[in-house]
């Protein structure tokens, strides 16, 4: 089967700053995959990558079987890394949502706008995507006057809303206070059982552990570990997985 | 029950006691200002009444004006009223629409437009405001282009505030997150989209307080357009008639006036538009 992500060779450098070292990693249809590592290791770097937010410096990159080679260029290069967005939608740890919009304006402005959807064909969409993350009823309202929780879930609709083939999570919850991280989760939960694939760097072990197909761990740019979340909790091979999940244990007490 | 009620009646807490002071003080506060407006204004009419009065052995005398001049000339230099307002405007939408591609110019990755963007801001900053008006009306014609005079004086005022507004859009600009434009590519907005849709109604609502005190300013800096004489505003009037019949300083306290209602004006229709703005909800 075709995966839906699929990077290879991946190089990344900030100056002189190696960032990812030669990264290769498939990611099947409906799978979840956790991204955990310490900060710095190249988490969100290797994320953004699969959108281009950032360049990639060596490497392609595929999605959904576009695939963007190292040696394209140009105007075809723009219009392979175009189709790769609208295949991917992506959650910020800062939601990112546009003040100036409404709740509603923010879900339908890719569809109107990017893909030239009807505008009362966008608000079905957008609506019925808003109930699934329950803020259907804030739909007027204005993100300046939304609680994190219900900032970071109107950002997962507005991603849901351009039908994307992959999700991509860089520590949704990271920014929001302990007692509204479960509603982001639960949403989260509820689109990964319904099927979408994941990518989602966090730091919630729980999350890691009930959800999670496969936890890669990332460090120094590289990919240290990949395995099945049990077999990564009980009996973690490299030393810096393990010394990486006390540390979450620890914090979590 | 009954205690919580009788809760109701209970003196007030600390916290109301301490800002119903506070909002005392602050009252008190205003109404003194108010009071002391009203006697500096009360000064300035005195200056210009012709009274005088003697303290020991200094007297002060009053400045005689002439309200019949005053009388007989009102309308016409209110008459210019219209004029300075059209120039303003003119000019501060031209001032706007330079300003906005100025700092866009900033932006730009392209040499040339750069180089125009930065070019035109230093030159025209780098030079006196009456100095470019004297020569936009001088060397427009001999470049053969002819334009009203007055059109001359919007273009050169447009210019002028153009070039230092760009700051206002720049920053306008810069106060907006790198995390919209990365929300915009990330939902597959081109630049272009993403500007037109994410940055600029942003940026352009921060930009709506200081264009305010732009226009103001502007209001004021349109006399300088008089010197052409052919814009024929408050200035260029009040100027004409106070030469022609002696009581020059009549006359320009007359356009002082029609200045400073103008101003007081905009500014509370300024303050009326920023608060709302602070409001936040559009
Ligand atoms: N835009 C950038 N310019 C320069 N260095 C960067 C940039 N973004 C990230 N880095 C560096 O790359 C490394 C990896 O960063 P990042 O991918 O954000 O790590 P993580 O998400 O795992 O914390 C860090 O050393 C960081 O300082
Ligand atoms: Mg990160």
């Amino acid at each position: 089967m075709l995966p839906i992500v699929k990077i290879s060779n991946l190089d990344k450098y900030f100056g002189r700053l190696h960032v990812l070292k030669n990264i290769s990693l498939e990611v099947p249809e409906r799978e979840v995959v956790c991204l955990i590592g310490r900060s710095g290791s190249g988490k969100s770097t290797l994320l953004r990558c699969i959108n281009f937010l950032e360049e990639p410096s060596h490497g392609s990159i595929e999605v959904d079987g576009v695939k963007v080679p190292e040696d394209a260029k140009g105007a075809e290069r723009r219009k392979l890394i175009h189709d790769v967005r609208l295949r991917t939608g992506m959650v910020f740890q800062e939601f990112n949502l546009f003040p100036h919009m409404s709740v509603l304006e923010n879900v339908i402005e890719g569809p109107v706008i990017v893909k030239g959807m009807d505008r009362k064909q966008a608000i079905e969409l957008a609506e019925k995507n808003l109930n699934h993350v329950d803020m259907l009823w804030k739909k007027d309202e204005y993100p300046m006057r939304l609680s994190g929780g219900q900032k970071q879930r109107v950002a997962i609709a507005r991603a849901l809303t351009m039908e994307p083939r992959v999700m991509l999570f860089d520590e949704p919850t990271s920014a929001l206070d302990p007692e509204l991280i479960g509603e982001v989760m639960n949403v989260m939960k509820k689109i990964a059982f319904e099927g979408m694939t994941m990518i989602v760097v966090t730091h919630e072990m729980g999350f890691a552990r009930d959800v999670a197909d496969r936890v890669i761990v990332m460090a120094d740019g590289g990919l240290i570990e990949d395995s099945k979340p049990e077999d990564l909790f009980n009996n973690p091979k490299d030393p810096r997985t393990k010394a990486l999940i006390d540390r979450y244990r620890a914090e979590e007490q | 029950m009954n205690m919580f009620s009788k809760a109701q009646d209970a003196p007030k807490s600390q916290a109301e006691l301490i800002y119903e002071a506070q909002a005392r003080k602050e009252r008190k506060f205003r109404a003194n200002v108010g009071l002391s407006w009203f006697i500096l204004l009360f000064i300035l009419v005195f200056t210009f009444s012709g009274q005088s009065f003697t303290i020991g052995s200094i007297t002060f005398g009053g400045i005689k004006i002439d309200t019949e001049f005053i009388a007989n000339n009102l309308a016409f230099i209110a008459g210019g009223l219209g004029e300075t307002i059209k120039i303003s405007l003119m000019s501060i939408v031209l001032a706007m629409i330079l300003a906005l591609l100025a700092a866009l110019g900033r932006l730009s990755t392209f040499p040339p437009i750069y180089a125009l963007s930065t070019f035109y801001v230093s030159l025209i900053r780098g030079t006196p405001l009456i100095l470019q008006i004297f020569f936009f009306y001088l060397a427009l014609p001999q470049l053969g282009i002819l334009l009203s005079p007055l059109f001359s004086g919007v273009l050169a005022l447009g210019l002028n505030y153009g070039a230092y507004m760009s700051e206002i859009f720049r920053a306008g600009l810069s106060s907006v997150g790198k995390g919209q434009r990365e929300a915009a590519i990330a939902l597959g907005m081109t630049p272009t989209q993403t500007m037109r849709r994410i940055i600029l109604p942003q940026a352009l609502r921060f930009a709506i307080p200081p264009v305010g005190n732009e226009f103001i300013a502007m209001t004021k800096d349109s006399a300088l357009v008089s010197v052409t004489g052919f814009a024929h505003e408050l200035m260029w009037r009040s100027v004409k008639v106070g030469r022609a019949q002696f009581h020059t300083l009549e006359a320009l306290i007359m356009a002082a006036m029609f200045y400073w209602g103008m101003t007081l004006i905009l500014s509370y229709f300024q303050n009326v538009v920023e608060n709302r703005l602070a409001k936040g909800d559009r």
